[in-house]
């Protein structure tokens, strides 16, 4: 062990650009620990799945509630139709894109609360961001925790770059937190098997797609996609979240098989698909 | 464009958020409208923190009294970097394998003692550091009641900061955090307050026949692939994207009264355009 106050690294960083990519280069190093590696990162849609109410949350609430003890489960939620709303009337007023996620926040975080109180008597807490220093403890005595799947950006949401409708939603803001926890899986509970060649709501040609990567999926260019493009673009930078599933949390059984590692809807992987 | 056409159109964008996926690129289309401006009056002065207030009291002292003598004229909103105490935390950090997010989060208190530091001089002035968690919402209440305010520069992304392309620092840094507020209110200007002049082609630090660039525009500069930037990089992409923050202008701020002549609309260090 050294005497000097500062590391190679240390001076690099005080004393160089963090522009600079020979520095950033060395930041690499050594590799990010993984934080919550038995943890499972599960996001509930929003307009495709609680809005749907009672015939598709309750048997999913007991589904979770089942895996208690088995899988450790952060749990976010998505926003649905009044964000759809409360976007359409932002728009038409001329209200800017961090203002737009500051409303998607409030509907994403009354979707939490709702499904916080389904699972409260299993004394599964809401957590905020400020909270999240409590969710280890939460998750080793409880095993799961909800809370709102928007990233807390509000007025600091970047613009599209087409559009104004807030780029990081709900699915980025789950996603990002399965990455920085290095959490064990994201799971995306949709109400599709997971990524068709098209929206199977509107074309029913539509093909499904069970495992693609990153590149291939850029490749194919679709009009519409199963989960938020900034996810996309975000996993080839991932150091531990490097790949994502989509399933269908309408059937039955299907959550607990995704759970245990199972490929039950569609596997999205930053890296080439494997043989 | 009549206000029944207005009418029409809401009715129309209304029903077609409703009934498709936002992940469409044709309904994302259809969502570019005009935007309003919540401060277009408000100039955003991001202030180095290793440039400027790591470097003591013969650089701090006359900017704040320039600080002091604009803002009997002109509102300001001011942004604080978090200078060597967020480097030497990064590297700490880094070599105990804390991911970008842990960064990001633990940034935000460099830059909020930076902030504190440069509130306690602006005091006798009306202008204080306002705690984050209220900064935004009540920022047009602020602007109303003082004649400016200080956050800490570091936008909100914390644990949910993005992993870079390269390495593990927190990309959205406090000139991003500056930038995404002044393009989010509409803000009137976007000065960065540093240590150099303006952009050069090469570290002026490191190579004395560097050549300043005046003015270029975000993607040229991409393009240009320089080595190192004196603004966060992620600041290219924001602007390409931006909608009323159409360019900000990097001045020397150890020279205080450039920033002056920059709030005054003139050109005295480096401008980049959109």
């Amino acid at each position: 062990m050294t005497e000097e106050l500062l590391s190679a690294l240390g001076r690099a960083l005080v004393d160089g650009s963090l522009t600079d990519d020979e520095v950033l280069e060395e930041t690499g190093q050594p590799p990010a620990v993984t934080i919550l590696p038995q943890a499972n990162v599960i996001k509930i849609g929003g307009q495709s799945f609680i809005d749907r109410g009672r015939a598709a949350v309750f048997p999913l609430m007991e589904e979770i509630a089942a895996n208690l003890g088995t899988h450790e489960m952060i749990i976010g939620t998505g926003a649905g139709t009044r964000a759809r709303h409360a976007y359409s009337v932002g728009l038409d007023l001329g209200l800017p894109t961090g203002v737009l996620s500051v409303l998607g926040t409030f509907v994403s975080m009354q979707n939490a609360r709702m499904i916080h109180y389904l699972l409260a008597k299993h004394g599964i807490p809401f957590i905020e961001p400020v909270q999240f220093a409590q969710l280890p403890l939460y998750l080793a005595e409880r095993g799961a925790v909800v809370f709102f799947g928007m990233p807390p950006y509000t007025f600091w949401q970047q613009n599209p770059a087409v559009g104004r409708i807030p780029p990081h939603r709900t699915d980025t803001g789950a996603y990002l937190i399965a990455e920085v926890f290095g959490a064990r899986s994201m799971i995306y509970v949709k109400d599709e098997k997971g990524l068709y060649t098209a929206d199977p709501k509107k074309d029913p040609e539509a093909e499904f797609i069970p495992r693609i990567s990153i590149a291939e999926l850029a490749e194919l260019d679709l009009p519409d996609v199963v989960v938020e493009r900034a996810v996309l673009e975000l996993m080839p930078h991932a150091r531990h979240c490097r790949s994502i599933q989509v399933i269908n949390g309408l059937e039955p059984g299907t959550l607990t098989a995704a759970l245990a590692g199972e490929h039950v809807g569609t596997i999205i992987s930053a890296d080439g698909a494997p043989a | 464009m009549s206000a029944a056409d207005g009418r029409d159109r809401r009715h129309h964008v209304d029903s077609l958020l409703m009934r498709e996926s936002l992940l469409d690129k044709d309904v994302m289309r259809s969502t570019e409208t005009p935007v309003v401006r919540m401060l277009p009056h408000a100039h955003v002065v991001k202030i180095g923190g290793r440039s400027i207030l790591d470097a003591g009291r013969g650089v701090v002292y006359p900017l704040v009294e320039t600080l002091a003598e604009v803002l009997q004229t002109k509102k300001l909103i001011i942004g604080t970097g978090g200078g060597v105490r967020s480097r030497h935390m990064f590297s700490v950090g880094l070599d105990l394998g804390l991911p970008t997010g842990v960064l990001a989060q633990m940034a935000a208190a460099d830059a909020l003692g930076t902030a504190h530091i440069l509130g306690t001089l602006l005091a006798p002035h009306g202008v204080v550091a306002i705690p984050p968690e209220i900064f935004g919402h009540l920022l047009p209440l602020f602007m109303r009641a003082a004649p400016g305010v200080i956050f800490n520069g570091v936008p909100p992304y914390s644990l949910w900061e993005h992993p870079p392309a390269i390495g593990r620092i927190p990309p959205h840094r406090t000139d991003a955090g500056s930038f995404l507020l002044a393009e989010c209110f509409g803000c009137k200007s976007l000065i960065l307050v540093k240590d150099v002049d303006g952009l050069y082609d090469r570290d002026p630090r490191k190579h004395p026949s560097a050549v300043m660039i005046r003015d270029i525009g975000g993607r040229e500069l991409k393009q240009r692939k320089l080595e190192s930037l004196p603004f966060d990089r992620v600041l290219l992409d924001l602007l390409a994207n931006a909608r009323l923050l159409t360019q900000f202008q990097i001045v020397n701020g150890h020279e205080p009264e450039r920033l002056a002549a920059a709030l005054d609309g003139e050109h005295v260090g480096t401008i980049v355009h959109r």
